[in-house]
């Protein structure tokens, strides 16, 4: 039991024994995405990946080459946000409720890693020839620096997170992981995979994407009440140099996004080409810096009106043909 | 902007041509308010998918899918991707053309050779060309103008689904052709074969009823599978379960549904003579089935699919509630087939009095699974008894109310099993002298008995509710008769043609000649007349509807009776002894002893009918109400009885994922001029008006979406059409509610009213993937909550 001087008295905290007491509950929401999650509880071998490979073969080598592209790079980053959450978030938090949350979403980003693992045993995929492909490749490399500098910051052990210097570490860690990484680029490659399914192809790998941008949406509540709870109550964080400094690190962000679509989508495929993606990556971005409470910087609409039936309606499924995705577990009163 | 250049068929390449895409939307838009924005929306929106070096192909492909993106803030965009698909088929199968009198021209010179052709080609019965059709007087009542009868969705099912095909997978058959082939088809065996093929084809092809998916596949063609449902009960012995095997494979081939029955099946430990050893049980039988259906399943045409059944009182019935959870052994678990349990008034009695439910082992109570109503509540009291003086072999006990909530647990979990009354099913049946009835279907409407020589067989066609309501909102009901009765002819014929792919199939067949005729569009039309799903007017109407066409259906097959001779086991059924399926709802209160709560008011005069009944019957049932799924889309309407999903919503097909808005909503909305104002709120709230404080009330009660409907409305929804229906109904529910004292309220309910079936349960889901067509923002519920966290928005009040 902690002393009454030890009591937590805010999200952030470092000590090993603080929260280790769920009620009273401090933080509403992260309890809530807590039950949420559990109940959006799925496993891959759910689909029949294996009725995809028919579409596979009918694909063009470009839109061959898009597909690897997308999964290749979201497999091994899915991983890589398990141990940023592990490493650069968890450690910091001081509160059951924040703590059960993540404890469930490392394991999704666990069970991302396998769909993606998945997918790759279950396509004609050579792995050597995929991560060949992009290895080279300036804007795949700024990327990866990118995401490394964020990742020394978190692994250094000279972050203290009760010093002012050390939130706004955390602050940074936390955007580049989860609004950057899994809100804007990770979108970016599921808006590409879903596009298949417009078209008829690759349903069940559709599906999956379901499922997993079901889990993102949580992901991203999480991130994103974890920060304004955080500026809220550490308001020597909240001048206008540091947010400056945040709206430029994610504008920087798209900026590399955009050169690496160039690279992926040199010619484009049916329905989509490079320009086009770029278009919805800075729509979505958009709607993250409104969430975080900035102004937007682009003011572009979504081209990807399509997007209205893969993704945003309730799904009333022929359940002869298409998985159903909409069900919960262990959500009974 | 670059050019961008087109590669044709033949490989040649060509810029692209801004200005022959924009005639083709003109041309598809013809008719359509606001035609020019449309085209410059459209067309300015397939500026951004192109590029250098896309097909010809692909372009026609980007151009639809371009306007069908469009549809959630218009549905007109859903026709002009109709016709621009419908375009693509009739230049690609028949030629080109620029006039309407030159497409009719088209398709009537073209059809007899592609008929001949598919002959020759072997896909097409060679009774189709030998003189016994005139030819030619059919290609001349061929009419495209039907076609704009269809959506987008009808349209594209019909090519993937239903057409004929070449060894290329490409169509041969425009719409037309489909629609006449199929009337062909069912006319073979006609007394004058050309005139029925024309009565034939007026109906479909005015969208007046829609066969059942195998039918539209097959007829017609050198192969005729023509009949839909399939249910087999498997006995308790190698041969028969090796047949089962055996049987589902052939049938799944041949696109049809199967039900199958394992209760006979002995429970898993239970002694094996031959052997010495123990059984296994049913679970690893059932997976033997559902890894058969995963290897024979078909790609791009109808799957063939199975729905396994089990009595809830066998000593495994626990295990086969796992079958479709989502994790475990996959050893124990059904991935593909469906699963649905068999329950018996008696277990009904037992939860309502809180009493003991028992399992057993088949083995040691096989005869359980012959008896029904009240026969089986005193055979089962027995087994009880001697259970409880330590005489049974093997047994379990649990609370009759604990195995019921697990049950709906799963259900709502899962989806699975479905539950469906054994009892209810075997008292009300009228052809209840070839044995008693073990399971259901896949899709839970059909009630045939089946036993080792005999695998009940079902045939479908779907009265188009829609059709037979007119402009000015009266019926037409002399043309819900003619309907009617054509499509029970159609369907005798169909009985005489099917050629089924196992032999005890094709006993049944004959022996009963029992036909399916089901409807849909009910939702479609309650809307167009104002009425909401769970208002009395809808009850009444559907009352009205299934006693009307239920009067002409029997009565069509007394009239086929007296012409060709009843259906071989007429003799000792109810019929001949004047019983309707109205009377058997006081028998079954009567047998079950508790009162079946639904009204028995009739409209029409059954005394007249039933002298005729008593004298013949050609068909051993007349009516089922299928789910149609696939069917519906065809007709441009709403399955079934089902009530819409949602204003706006996704539906997920083997066609691809769709997006739907309610055409009957829209056109309210924009009558009062607040559609554009609307529909992205609607879009934001996934389809539900309800918050949307500009829809005047009335619109809103007529528009609820299915999740906010009353339970008790799909039951009563049900009810009315169970007292006229001779077989049963596909009861899709949706709830919102996620407690178990609420679904036990429920289906007991369901039970009560008389219910025999129900079907898929929808649960709404409590969360989606973020919505990106709309404007969203994860912070906003916070900054409800608490007006201080503003995140970075600091720096803007600076």
């Amino acid at each position: 039991m902690a002393d009454k001087k030890d009591e937590p008295t805010g999200i952030l905290g470092s000590s090993l024994r603080d929260g280790l007491q769920l009620k009273p509950v401090r933080y509403e929401w992260a309890y809530d995405l807590y039950n949420q999650a559990v109940s959006n509880t799925w496993f891959p071998n759910e689909v029949q990946l294996v009725q995809d490979l028919a579409d596979f073969d009918k694909l063009s080598d470009e839109e061959k080459h898009a597909l690897k592209t997308v999964i290749s790079y979201l497999n091994p980053n899915e991983l890589l946000i398990n141990k940023s959450l592990a490493f650069g978030i968890y450690p910091h938090l001081n509160a059951a409720e924040a703590q059960i949350y993540l404890s469930k979403q490392m394991w999704e980003e666990a069970n991302h890693f396998m769909t993606f693992e998945y997918i790759i045993e279950t396509f004609p995929f050579d792995r050597e020839e995929i991560y060949a492909a992009g290895f080279g490749k300036k804007s795949l490399a700024d990327k990866a620096a990118f995401q490394n500098k964020h990742l020394e910051i978190m692994l250094s052990k000279d972050l203290d997170i009760n010093t002012l210097e050390g939130k706004k570490d955390f602050v940074r860690s936390l955007v580049a992981y989860n609004i950057v990484l899994e809100g804007i680029w990770f979108y970016s490659g599921f808006m590409v995979g879903m596009s298949f399914r417009q078209r008829n192809l690759l349903r069940n790998v559709g599906s999956l994407l379901d499922w997993i941008t079901r889990d993102e949406n949580l992901h991203l509540t999480f991130g994103i009440n974890l920060l304004l709870t955080i500026l809220d109550e550490n308001p020597e964080l909240q001048t206008s140099e540091f947010a400056d400094e945040i709206r430029e690190l994610i504008l920087e962000a798209v900026r590399l996004e955009e050169a690496y679509n160039k690279d992926m989508l040199p010619n484009g495929i049916l329905g989509l080409n490079a320009d086009y993606v770029n278009q919805y990556v800075k729509f979505m971005t958009d709607r993250r810096l409104e969430e975080l409470g900035f102004e937007k910087e682009y003011n572009v609409g979504n081209p990807a009106k399509w997007m209205a039936a893969a993704n945003d309606t309730l799904e009333l499924v022929n359940f002869f043909e298409s998985t159903n995705t909409s069900y919960e577990v262990n959500s009974v009163k | 902007m670059n050019t961008i250049s087109v590669v044709k068929r033949d490989g040649s390449k060509e810029p692209f041509d801004a200005n022959k895409i924009n005639l083709a939307l003109v041309k598809a838009s013809e008719g359509l308010e606001d035609q020019i924005a449309k085209v410059v929306e459209v067309a300015s929106q397939l500026q951004l998918t192109l590029f250098d070096g896309i097909t010809s192909e692909q372009l026609d492909e980007a151009v639809i899918h371009t306007a069908l993106q469009n549809v959630k803030d218009d549905p007109d965009y859903d026709k002009i991707a109709s016709r621009l698909l419908l375009k693509n088929l009739y230049k690609n199968i028949l030629g080109d053309y620029d006039t309407a009198p030159e497409l009719k021209k088209l398709h009537e010179t073209k059809f007899i050779a592609y008929v001949k052709d598919a002959v020759k080609e072997g896909l097409l019965d060679p009774r189709m060309i030998d003189d016994r059709f005139d030819l030619k007087r059919l290609a001349k009542a061929l009419d495209p103008e039907k076609d704009d009868l269809s959506r987008y969705l009808g349209v594209v099912t019909n090519k993937n689904r239903y057409a004929l095909r070449k060894g290329s997978g490409d169509p041969m058959e425009v719409p037309q052709f489909t629609h006449m082939r199929i009337a062909m088809g069912l006319s073979i065996n006609a007394k004058d074969p050309t005139e029925s093929a024309l009565d034939f084809y007026k109906h479909m092809s005015s969208l007046d009823y829609v066969p059942g998916g195998s039918t539209r596949v097959n007829a017609g063609g050198a192969h005729p599978q023509l009949s839909n449902c399939f249910l087999i009960n498997v006995d308790d012995d190698m041969e028969s379960i090796a047949q089962s095997v055996r049987d589902t494979m052939y049938i799944a081939k041949g696109t049809g549904g199967i039900g199958i029955g394992f209760t006979k099946l002995r429970a898993a430990g239970s002694p094996v003579k031959t052997t010495n050893t123990e059984s296994t049980g049913p679970i690893p039988f059932m997976k033997m089935i559902d890894s058969a259906l995963f290897a024979v399943s078909r790609k791009g045409k109808k799957a063939g699919a199975a729905a396994l059944y089990m009595e809830n009182w066998h000593l495994n019935f626990p295990q086969f509630l796992d079958l479709k959870a989502n994790s475990g052994d996959p050893y124990l678990r059904t991935r593909l087939a469906n699963t649905a349990v068999f329950i018996s008034d008696e277990f009904m009695r037992r939860v309502e009095a809180d009493e003991t439910w028992y399992l057993f082992d088949p083995a040691e109570v096989m005869d359980l699974t012959e008896l029904y109503g009240k026969d089986f509540s005193k055979r089962y009291g027995e087994y009880v008894a001697k259970a409880d003086a330590g005489e049974m072999r093997k047994y379990h006990k649990i609370s009759a109310r604990q195995q019921f909530r697990q049950i709906l647990i799963q259900l709502q979990a899962t989806s699975h099993p479905w539950l469906t009354w054994k009892d209810t099913i075997n008292v009300r049946a009228l052809n209840n002298n070839t044995g008693t009835i073990h399971l259901s279907n896949l899709c839970t409407e059909i009630t045939l008995p089946q036993d080792n020589e005999n695998i009940a067989v079902c045939n479908l066609v779907s009265i188009n509710l829609s059709a037979h309501l007119k402009d000015d909102k009266t019926w037409d009901w002399k043309r819900l008769e003619e309907s009617s009765r054509s499509a029970i002819r159609q369907l005798d014929n169909l009985v005489d043609i099917t050629e089924l792919p196992v032999p005890t199939a094709m006993n049944a067949n004959k022996k009963t000649r029992a036909l399916g005729l089901g409807m849909m569009g009910f939702t479609d039309v309650i809307e167009k007349l104002g009425y909401s799903y769970e208002s009395e007017e809808a009850y009444d109407l559907m009352d009205q509807i299934a006693e009307y066409i239920s009067y002409y259906a029997i009565d069509e097959s007394t009239v086929l009776a007296k012409k060709l001779g009843s259906y071989p086991a007429f003799k000792g059924s109810g019929w001949s002894k004047g019983v309707l399926p109205i009377d058997t709802l006081d028998e079954l209160a009567k047998n079950r002893n508790v009162k079946v709560d639904i009204n028995r008011t009739t409209r029409l005069d059954w005394e007249a009918l039933r002298k005729k009944v008593k004298q013949g019957m050609r068909n051993a049932t007349l009516m089922a109400i299928a789910p149609t799924a696939n069917i519906a889309h065809i007709a441009g309407t709403t399955p079934g009885i089902d009530p819409q999903f949602s204003q706006i919503f996704s539906r997920s097909t083997l066609s691809g994922k769709f997006l739907e808005v309610n055409a009957n909503l829209v056109l309210d909305l924009k009558k009062l001029g607040v559609w554009e104002e609307v529909k992205d709120q609607l879009l934001i709230n996934q389809g539900d008006i309800q918050t949307i404080d500009i829809i005047p009330d009335e619109i809103k009660a007529v528009y609820k979406t299915s999740f906010q409907l009353s339970p008790y409305a799909f039951i009563e929804v049900a009810a009315r059409a169970q007292k006229w229906v001779d077989q049963a109904i596909s009861r899709n529910m949706y709830l919102e509610t996620r407690d178990i004292d609420e679904y036990e309220k429920i289906y007991t309910e369901a039970w009560k009213r008389g219910l025999k079936t129900t079907y898929y349960l929808h649960v709404k889901p409590r969360h989606q993937s973020e919505q990106t067509t709309v404007s969203s923002n994860k912070s906003e519920k916070i900054k409800q909550q608490d007006s201080r966290k503003v995140g970075f928005g600091f720096a803007r009040a600076k």
